[in-house]
């Protein structure tokens, strides 16, 4: 049982750490339609800035912090700008970007170990180290930290996407980009922005597990992954459900290895995603998905 | 109804048909006969729910009530391959053609192939899978001198003026040997020298024993073309009957223009 | 030196043969797959251990091989490609994640990271293939084999209905075609030839282990065909002899091993991005793919 507790609370956290991805790539695929891997290059690019921030610019923590989401948000809407506009203005297939996403997430990444090797860059995490037991359950404060920038990030997104202006803009072009045309909105500048936010919502993810257990250079690609599998599952197109669907992510991954063994973890996540396509393709709370799109 | 065709059963007959979006009734209670070798023609302002119907008839979304049967028998719920193979084929108003392929290949798609479809005969049964390719080459090439487009087969579809463009859609549609062909707005786009080009070619696609659903929004037109008239407004059928009682009646007259 | 150009011979073979195989999704179908790698590891585990266990020679191998091939991709490709096509990316990772863990956890079967060795080689008529020159004879009759396959089904109707799906499916129901199953049928094929890759493969070294199947290879295949060209059958190929020579080429510059893999991956990620800015239809793709018989 204590086991169980213990497991539920890591799934949390890591579910959190899932949702703040899957938020970000649900808001860019919902709006754009681009299946943007490269998202996890931004994700690995994060954890990168602010270790360089902390540890070569000796800058504090927090400044380091904001600094490296502000740079993340920065590439991911330069990857718009100059990968993707770029390709659309040359009449590219969907499929073109994709692959091109790919290229990039794979040289990013590359380049990440060859500069920084492989090995775990660990950052000084000072007092959010410490750790806090409640009950049988042994977490430290980041991992609050994770579980409350989660919320608090979604929440957020709700908040601009339901009040603000542009957040409308958004919305409209999620839900219709043609209509949105014809009511003067400028698709390319809401692109961008949305790849800014989302971007910006991966980045503390990538940053936050940088701060726990070290920067990799591989990371990226397994949470992007993970992140559409998390969207798919609560439903593309739907917030909530990205959250959920992040949360549920993180909780089945470690709930499962309670009775599983842990080297299967995956392919847990993985037969339940298939299952869901199978009885439930649109996920918690996607629109009814129809084999044609008319 | 009108008493021109008393002697047809409908071949294909919508009862009761219903689509709602959210909140918005597409199609609410959608009732109309389309009578077997006559040109029907839809109308309506736009956003009556015209395509609508289109897609619920062949499959493409699914009614939430009502029944379609295609000569007796009911189709609505079917995949719309399946409703194709009945024998229901629709054009679309963006026209979809696969432009990369040739103006021939357009047309072969359409054609059946059931040999050099099915991966087993294709390797197993050589012989007869050639025989029906040269065949379906040449019903094509027969399909295509129907349209016009003969000596266009070899060229890329995307090449093609957008008047030969449609001519081609409807070349594919007619490759399928479907007996009822549901044109959407197939002379939209058009100046009035290609309306010239198109216009015989549905009369003659009747002549041939085809049956004909047009969408269309050229009144002019369907005074010409179609022997009967349907008319759709927010959904429902408001009226149906022949074009020249339906084009008259000054209350539809409002409806369609706008108010 | 000869020696070494046949092992490169070979190599190319086998990735041909992936390149073609996969080149029948993602260039004529449109369907984006990331498991290749995954099916080429079932391909070399499910021949590796019948000739290991049941002791079943290599062409009995290659026919259980192709046929867990294609039905371990059908179950995926089932249920994922009757929704909307980015589904298939995400399923086809999840694909390619649970059968590396498979290979890598399932110790009883697969030995795990310690692999499989000692696998027999293969024998042709009473023939022992047992020097790299002989190998690149069957290498070449396999790839040779694919190619016809993959020309046979792409010239013919089938052909025509994978391209007309690739452009425009809805336009390809509304003409009668059944969609999903023209994909699961494809993708079986594509699934069952990939696995025979993995078969010569693994008669070939006479070892495997997880390593060689993973996601990062799934993106090598990938980059074969994209790069190669997807249009034309010999792009693939193309594709596999200028690629497979980019790690030779590294070599070459004395780079060391740590940097040499990294730098691999960096160089075919910088041509992927680069390909699709300046040639997305590949080295032998046609600029505008006209008419095709």
């Amino acid at each position: 049982m204590d086991l169980l507790l213990q497991l539920l609370a890591t799934g949390l956290v890591v579910g959190s750490l899932y949702a703040l991805c899957a938020l970000g790539w649900g808001l860019i695929y919902g709006t754009t339609l681009h299946f943007h891997v490269a998202h996890g290059a931004v994700f690995s690019l994060a954890a990168y800035f602010a270790y360089v921030g902390q540890k070569l610019l000796h800058l504090p923590l927090a400044v380091a912090v904001v600094a490296a989401i502000l740079a993340a948000a920065a590439a991911g809407l330069l990857i718009d700008l100059l990968l993707y506009q770029q390709l659309e203005r040359r009449g590219a297939f969907r499929t073109s970007l994709f692959i091109a996403s790919l290229g990039l997430l794979i040289l990013t990444e590359n380049l990440l170990a060859i500069v920084f090797t492989p090995d775990p860059m660990r950052m000084d995490i000072g007092v959010l180290d410490t750790s806090l037991i409640i009950g049988p359950v042994f977490v430290t404060y980041l991992h609050v930290l994770t579980v409350v920038l989660a919320i608090g990030g979604y929440l957020a997104l709700v908040v601009f996407l339901k009040r603000s202006r542009w957040g409308q803009a958004i919305r409209a072009v999620s839900s219709s980009p043609e209509m949105a045309r014809t009511v003067g909105i400028d698709l390319k500048r809401v692109h961008l922005l949305t790849y800014a936010i989302g971007s910006a919502l991966a980045a503390p993810a990538g940053i936050l597990v940088a701060m726990d257990v070290g920067a990799e250079p591989f990371r990226g690609t397994r949470f992007v992954l993970l992140a559409s599998v998390a969207v798919i599952m609560g439903g593309i197109g739907s917030i909530p459900g990205a959250m959920l669907g992040g949360l549920f992510l993180g909780l089945l991954e470690n709930v499962g290895i309670w009775q599983l063994p842990s080297e299967w973890q995956s392919a847990i996540s993985f037969g339940v995603f298939l299952l869901f396509i199978v009885l439930r393709p649109r996920g918690f709370f996607g629109r009814k998905v129809q084999s044609a799109e008319l | 109804m009108s008493d021109s065709a008393a002697s047809a059963q409908p071949i294909l007959s919508l009862q009761g048909v219903s689509k709602a979006f959210g909140g918005i009734h597409a199609v609410q209670d959608c009732t109309f006969d389309v009578t077997p070798r006559l040109i029907t023609g839809l109308i309506g302002p736009n956003g009556a729910g015209k395509t609508t119907v289109f897609n619920l008839i062949t499959g493409f979304l699914r009614a939430d009530a009502g029944s379609v049967r295609f000569k007796g028998k009911e189709i609505l719920g079917l995949a719309p391959h399946r409703v194709e193979a009945k024998g229901v084929v629709r054009t679309f108003q963006h026209l979809r053609l696969w432009g990369k392929m040739s103006v021939l290949e357009n047309v072969l798609v359409g054609c059946r192939s059931p040999l050099g479809e099915n991966v087993l005969t294709l390797f197993l049964r050589p012989g007869r899978v050639r025989a029906e390719e040269a065949a379906a080459h040449e019903r094509g090439m027969q399909v295509l001198e129907f349209f016009g487009l003969a000596d266009r087969a070899r060229e890329v579809a995307e090449d093609l003026a957008y008047p030969e463009q449609k001519l081609l859609s409807m070349a594919r549609m007619l490759a399928t040997d479907a007996d009822v062909l549901l044109l959407d707005e197939p002379t939209s786009g058009l100046d009035t020298d290609s309306l010239g080009r198109i216009v015989p070619v549905v009369r003659r696609l009747v002549e041939r024993g085809k049956t004909v659903l047009l969408i269309e929004h050229n009144m002019e037109l369907i005074s010409q073309l179609s022997d009967e008239v349907v008319f759709l407004h927010q959904g429902r059928v408001l009226a149906r009957g022949r074009p020249a009682e339906i084009t008259r009646d000054p209350a539809l007259t409002e409806i369609y223009f706008g108010v | 030196m000869a020696a070494y150009l046949a092992h490169y011979l070979v190599m190319v073979g086998i990735y041909t043969i992936l390149a073609l195989s996969l080149n029948l999704l993602i260039g004529y179908s449109g369907i984006f797959s990331l498991a290749h790698a995954a099916i080429y590891g079932i391909g070399a585990y499910a021949s590796a251990l019948v000739a290991l266990k049941l002791g079943l020679g290599f062409w009995g191998g290659l026919v259980v091989a192709g046929a867990v091939g294609a039905f371990a991709s059908a179950l995926v490709a089932i249920p994922s490609l009757r929704v909307a096509g980015d589904y298939y990316i995400v399923a086809s990772f999840g694909l390619q994640t649970v059968i590396l863990t498979v290979f890598i956890n399932w110790t009883s079967l697969t030995n795990g990271h310690a692999g499989l060795p000692g696998i027999p080689r293969p024998t042709v008529l009473g023939y022992v293939i047992d020097n790299p020159f002989k190998y690149v004879v069957l290498a070449a009759a396999l790839a040779g084999f694919t190619y016809a396959v993959c020309h046979r089904l792409t010239h013919s109707a089938f052909g025509r209905t994978l391209r007309a799906i690739r452009e425009d499916e809805i336009a390809a129901q509304a003409t009668g075609k059944n969609v999903v199953l023209v994909k699961i049928v494809i993708t079986s094929i594509s699934s069952a030839l990939g696995a025979l890759a993995g078969s010569l493969y693994a008669h070939y070294i006479t070892y495997i282990n997880p390593t060689s199947f993973t996601l990062e290879e799934s993106i090598f295949i990938a980059s074969l065909v994209i790069l190669g060209g997807t249009e034309r059958l010999a792009g693939p190929m193309v594709g596999a002899f200028i690629l497979l020579a980019v790690p030779e080429a590294l070599k070459f510059l004395a780079i060391p091993d740590a940097v040499a893999a990294p730098m691999r991956q960096i160089i075919y990620g910088g041509l992927l991005i680069l390909f699709m800015f300046v040639r997305p239809e590949g080295i032998l793709g046609r600029a505008r793919p006209g008419a095709k018989q």
